[in-house]
């Protein structure tokens, strides 16, 4: 015959739950300190206030406030331009917003993630978190080594119990009791064997401290991968045409946003050519113009003579080269000229990128310089020109007529004053146009310059590609964290501590013994331990001859 | 008691650890290397810890074949270009009259063109009564080679390599004609 009660809520069960809870405050999520998050006033003396300071520092209500202000403090690092990612961008917003942009710069908003005050939140978390997970540490090696508490004399006043009367001696009726309670991997502690006293104890559900301290870890490991990245990955751009290549050096890339710790020397020896570029758009319906595939046909080396390989960089396929990738992030044309000077030799002969000013169309805006000519060129490109009413413009994407727009200058390109410049602008300060209105040339065609000045010709059409070069070591690190993390959560939300009492007292009637079965659980957000008690209590019941297990309300 | 202090102090030591050893890590990994002197844009290496420059090799803009150990037994200035780059052509008249002034003094200069084509080049070279050769370079590959031993980070950027094949020194940026004829010099004295 067995009773099983369901869950008591009489005020006389708090004294034999609090000795049967004993330890399971390591549940709690709290602090490193064993609190979870106390506000309460700090002591007058200075280690008072340093020893609440740090209690405040490590609890999980700062950690979780940390956290809240890293996810606030990226949303400008989204929202607004970043000198990191596209200074071009950075310099637009100030020409937009001229008396906002100095005020967002004052707060570091256009470097959000090198702020110090991104710092300052990214550090206090990182300690926020060695903090806590440091002592749980402790005390989750500590709970793996204690044995589970003494069974609570009254078992009946615990939320789950059941009874029993038993043929056998106490003794061996918690025996078969602990063989079945081990038996389903439960850790025991039992009573002394020559004990008046006749009880088990047992305990399961380590794994929900575990999930709870690999969460916190993963957190650590995330924040840390993030950190890695930061500090030694890098970052870069290379615009390339048809049949050049490029060695990856600083010198060789048109963008390089080294991590803290990066230096030029660090950068992965590779090279890349650039075959050929292809790209497809739809020709027919509503949708015409728009793009439908981008393949660059690339060879590769990992290092200086090593052996060539192929690839083709797709949208979202990266070429992986020397743990860093090669992303497809633009494209446009390069027109090809010939530039001959006034004493008949050629001044210069290049595919000259040219920047889309119309991203639907390809419309695109470049210069020629030919310095050693004196002469400079203003060009539109049109991929597909169409004239109407006298203006050019161009109707679709691919180079299906190509054609291009030229203004001609002559004299000094300010070049030799040892100045950088832009590739994509001329100035024209020091020079003299060739002509009133732009001479418009199709592949082939050539203008000659008027006053002798030579000639210019328009030979063919490359396009370029612009690839970004990224080498984040944090990357994989982050993702596999994150991953630990989920499932340290879900071990830590799923999994219940949970102990079993089973004591056995000689029955009155002088033969047997009367078995109670006490159950307790402090986290059982996700139900179920009242099933399972009650299956356990039936089975221990009816494993003994002649008992049969009657669940009960 | 005791065991909850020390696990107190190994909380705080352990996030002492970490942040200060970040800041350590920080600071030890950016401080610079210590065989060299850097002085304005002018980096010059020690006697005894001048690195090897490796045999760099490569077409000329002409098409002939160039192989830096051919020059070995002489000073060699080696100056990375671009008809594109401005600083560069600021300095081509420079070169131009330092080669000649010390090639009887057994210096060769030899060019690397980056980022180019050789008829931009050639029509640069001749504008600038240029007349020493230079590598056909156009996908900084001569660049990557010598970069394994000393950075070329920007252009122009010049190397001045001892008799033996070492580095004497680099000059970032446009050179002029003090940084230069220092680095000679202490090429001839220290060969």
């Amino acid at each position: 015959m067995t009773d099983v009660h369901a869950p008591q809520s009489q005020p006389e069960s708090a004294a034999a739950e609090d000795d049967a809870a004993r330890s399971f405050a390591l549940d709690q999520t709290g602090t490193a300190e064993g609190g979870s998050g106390r506000t309460s006033p700090p002591p007058a003396a200075n280690a008072g206030w340093l020893r609440w300071g740090w209690r405040q520092l490590t609890s999980m209500r700062t950690a979780l406030v940390l956290l809240f202000l890293l996810a606030l403090g990226s949303i400008p690092g989204s929202v607004l331009p970043q000198q990191g990612n596209d200074a071009g961008a950075v310099q637009q917003y100030y020409a937009s917003h001229p008396s906002l942009a100095p005020f967002l710069n004052h707060l570091g908003l256009f470097n959000v993630f090198a702020a110090p005050w991104f710092a300052a939140i990214y550090l206090l978390l990182f300690a926020s978190l060695v903090g806590c997970v440091v002592p749980r540490t402790f005390r989750l090696v500590g709970a793996a080594r204690t044995p589970p508490p003494r069974a609570p004399r009254n078992l009946v006043r615990l939320p789950h119990s059941a009874t029993y009367n038993s043929a056998l001696s106490p003794d061996a009726a918690v025996a078969g009791a602990a063989a079945i309670l081990g038996g389903q991997r439960f850790r025991l502690r039992r009573s002394a064997s020559d004990a008046k006293d006749h009880w088990v104890s047992a305990e399961k559900g380590y794994l929900r401290e575990l999930g709870n301290l690999l969460f916190h870890l993963s957190l650590l490991g995330v924040l840390l991968s993030i950190a890695a990245g930061g500090l030694f990955g890098y970052k870069a751009d290379k615009l390339l045409v048809e049949g050049q290549s490029f060695s990856d050096t600083v010198s060789a890339l048109d963008e390089f946003h080294p991590g803290r710790l990066v230096s030029g020397d660090d950068l992965a020896p590779f090279s890349v050519t650039l075959n050929k570029f292809t790209a497809n758009y739809l020709d027919t319906g509503e949708s015409r113009g728009q793009p439908s595939n981008f393949d660059a046909d690339v060879s590769y080396t990992s290092s200086p003579g090593a052996k060539p390989g192929t690839y083709h960089i797709r949208i979202n396929d990266p070429l992986s080269v020397d743990s860093l990738k090669v992303y497809l992030i633009g494209h446009g044309y390069a027109p090809e000229f010939k530039v001959i000077g006034a004493d008949g030799k050629v001044a210069y002969e290049e595919a000259t990128p040219f920047i889309p000013a119309n991203t639907g169309t390809f419309e695109s805006d470049g210069v020629v310089k030919a310095a050693d000519a004196s002469l400079g060129f203003m060009g539109v490109f049109e991929p597909t020109m169409f004239s109407a009413n006298g203006t050019l413009t161009s109707i679709f994407p691919a180079a299906d007529a190509p054609a291009v727009s030229l203004i001609g200058y002559y004299g000094n390109l300010g070049m030799n004053n040892g100045i950088p410049q832009s590739v994509y602008q001329l100035d024209t300060s020091g020079m003299t146009k060739l002509s009133g209105s732009p001479h418009l040339l199709t592949p082939g065609q050539t203008w000659k310059l008027p006053n002798g000045k030579g000639s210019i010709t328009f030979v063919g059409v490359k396009q370029w590609t612009s690839l970004a070069i990224t080498y984040d070591p944090g990357q994989v690190p982050a993702l596999v964290c994150g991953i630990l993390a989920l499932a340290g959560l879900l071990l830590s939300f799923f999994v219940r501590r949970r102990r079993v009492f089973v004591r056995a007292v000689p029955a009155a009637s002088g033969t047997g013994s009367v078995v109670t079965i006490g159950g307790l659980t402090r986290s059982d957000a996700s139900g179920g331990f009242e099933e399972e008690f009650a299956e356990l209590a039936a089975e221990i019941a009816s494993a003994e001859p002649g008992n049969k297990s009657e669940p009960g309300a | 008691m005791f065991k909850a202090k020390r696990r107190t102090v190994v909380t705080v030591t352990a996030v002492a650890a970490v942040l200060l050893g970040g800041a350590l890590a920080a600071t030890l990994l950016t401080s610079g290397k210590n065989n060299a002197n850097a002085s304005g844009n002018t980096v010059q290496y020690q006697a005894g810890q001048r690195p090897l420059v490796p045999n760099l090799t490569g077409k000329s803009l002409t098409g002939t074949s160039i192989s830096l150990s051919s020059y070995r037994g002489k000073v060699v200035v080696l100056n990375f270009w671009g008809s594109w780059c401005s600083p560069c052509r600021d300095e081509a008249s420079l070169f131009a009259g330092l080669s000649q002034q010390y090639a009887p003094k057994g210096v060769v200069f030899l060019g690397d063109d980056v980022g180019d084509t050789p008829a931009n080049a050639l029509a640069f070279t001749s504008s600038q009564g240029i007349t020493y050769p230079s590598f056909n370079d156009p996908g900084y590959a001569v660049v990557a080679q010598i970069s394994q031993v000393v950075p070329v980070h920007d252009t122009p950027t010049t190397v001045v390599i001892d008799k033996t094949g070492h580095v004497v020194g680099t000059i970032i940026g446009a050179a002029n004609y003090s940084e230069l004829t220092t680095l000679l010099r202490e090429a001839a004295v220290t060969q």
